[in-house]
């Protein structure tokens, strides 16, 4: 983690070009052959994912998008290890997915924030489940606070915290474990327009800003996912339907991106498929 | 200004002794009461002996209902299973137990105890098993994520998820366990104001029995303050709304 790097470092930084990963540096993450069925009342299982091979290569930004229902949710658990594949395989850095977890951040839709915690509190709540120190948590909290800028708001209860600040302060959360693998299930899904653009431009900041830390996204949302992502991994009747590069050049200038005719190519051919 | 209405009233219905000359005491008989009592020690003897039962049952009860509320909150299984049997035990008009329990413990403080105990034991048991189900999926999934171990998740998610509903359950226990110990001494007890008022009452001392009526509702209210402040100073997080 770049614990020295003051905010404004981190902006500058993200204002540069931030170069693909390199190949060959092994994979993150890798499905192979992965099924998941739950048992239903009248003894048929129902298949949430069917035969999924997929594989995420360190440092990349891997959307995964589909309709409600398409088992999205349901393979970022099995990476984060709260769901069992019923057949297949799941390896995250090279290791089953629990044993993993110590390098993995978590977002969700919701903030999740503990509401009997303060926003600094809060932040340093997955710290405190690995053990780290206090004084070194407090250290990690603040720096982190600041670079969402919310020093100021560190004493408040999540109560106290507009719906955008909530978020940013999860975002902080996740970013002061500093995590090799970040697993995203529709974070900026609950927040209005504005907040949302605001949000995801703080995310790819600090994304771009420093090494790279393989992302996989979950969202129903095209536009954010081709926005975001290097890659788009489409879904739907749990199947990979697509998997497509997104190659549109970094730093994106999330507000222009619309009108890039790449953007446009890419969102007219998943969104053929969606329907 | 109530409190002043109602004192009016009450004086005006012993000037004019109504409803009946035995009943109309008036206010000033039962502070004279209140004072020559404290002035003997007789008030605070009793008054020391009904708090003591009432803090033992509530801390007792109290403990065993939050453990036995959360576990039975944490393995839904078991809640199942056991579910009817404390459903029965709770219907059971609880102040039918006290000839049972004073034969079985005597007139002295166990028997009380016992008594107010099985009140608060149960409205803890539903507080803790109901705030314990309160928990958000999402944070039990984050937390999990992040590596919690359960021990962590208990600590650090579901007892504080769980703390509002029973700090609530604990006040109103309070007030039930004053309840359960001076019903316990009403029906027999070597001391005790629920005693006091049973001897007061068999003597028509009509303005002993309103004095420490009295006495019992402001002991009732400090004990509700007193539990209120400390769930404002404890729960300081939550939306004022809520508290």
């Amino acid at each position: 983690m770049t614990m020295t790097s003051p905010d404004r470092q981190v902006q500058e930084q993200a204002q540069e070009q931030r170069p693909r990963p390199a190949p060959g540096t092994g994979a993150a993450i890798a499905l192979s052959g992965v099924t998941v069925a739950y048992p239903t009342q009248s003894h048929e299982a129902r298949t949430v994912l069917s035969g999924i091979d997929l594989t995420i290569p360190r440092g990349e930004f891997t959307a995964l998008v589909g309709r409600s229902g398409c088992g999205k949710t349901t393979l970022l658990n099995l990476i984060a290890g709260l769901t069992e594949p019923s057949a297949g395989s799941v390896t995250v850095l090279g290791t089953e997915p629990r044993a993993a977890r110590k390098q993995l951040g978590f977002m969700l839709a919701r903030d999740a924030l503990l509401p009997w915690r303060t926003a600094r509190r809060n932040v340093e709540y997955g710290l405190e489940l690995r053990g780290v120190a206090r004084a070194k948590r407090r250290e990690i909290a603040l720096h982190w606070l600041e670079a969402v800028q919310l020093l100021h708001a560190q004493h408040q209860w999540p109560w106290q915290l507009s719906q955008g600040m909530r978020q940013r302060v999860a975002l902080a959360r996740t970013w002061a474990l500093d995590p090799a693998v970040l697993l995203m299930d529709e974070p900026f899904a609950a927040l209005d327009v504005n907040t949302r653009m605001s949000a995801q431009k703080k995310f790819l900041e600090l994304w771009q800003a420093e090494e790279h830390r393989t992302v996989v996204f979950v969202t129903h949302d095209l536009g954010e996912a081709i926005a975001l992502a290097d890659r788009v991994v489409l879904l739907g009747g749990g199947r990979v339907l697509d998997d497509v590069p997104v190659e549109i050049d970094r730093p994106r200038d999330l507000p222009m991106i619309t009108s890039d005719p790449r953007y446009r190519r890419l969102y007219e051919r998943l969104r053929g498929q969606l329907h | 200004m109530l409190g002043l209405l109602l004192l009016g009233l009450w004086q005006l219905a012993a000037a004019e002794k109504w409803p009946d000359p035995v009943l109309a005491k008036s206010p000033v008989q039962s502070w004279d009461y209140l004072v020559s009592a404290a002035r003997s020690g007789e008030l605070w003897s009793n008054t020391r002996s009904t708090m003591t039962a009432v803090l033992i049952a509530w801390a007792l009860a109290g403990l065993a209902g939050v453990a036995a509320g959360l576990a039975l909150g944490l393995m839904p299984r078991t809640e199942r299973v056991l579910s009817p049997f404390l459903d029965a035990a709770n219907a059971m008009p609880r102040i039918a137990l006290a000839p049972l329990l004073i034969v079985a413990l005597g007139i002295g403080t166990s028997a009380k105890v016992a008594l107010a105990s099985t009140l608060v034991f149960f409205i803890v048991v539903s507080g803790a098993r109901a705030g314990v189900r309160s928990t958000d999926a999402e944070w039990l999934r984050l937390s999990m994520v992040l590596g919690a171990r359960k021990t962590q998740l208990f600590g650090k998610v579901l007892l504080p998820v769980a703390t509002p509903a029973i700090f609530a359950a604990l006040r109103l226990g309070l007030i039930y366990s004053l309840l359960g110990v001076v019903g316990s001494e009403l029906y027999s007890a070597r001391d005790g104001l629920g005693q006091l008022i049973a001897y007061n009452s068999s003597t028509f001392q009509m303005d002993a029995v309103y004095g420490i009526l009295l006495l019992l509702a402001v002991i009732a209210v400090v004990l509700n303050q007193l539990m209120g402040f400390l769930e404002r100073r404890l729960l300081r997080w939550q939306p004022p709304a809520d508290r």
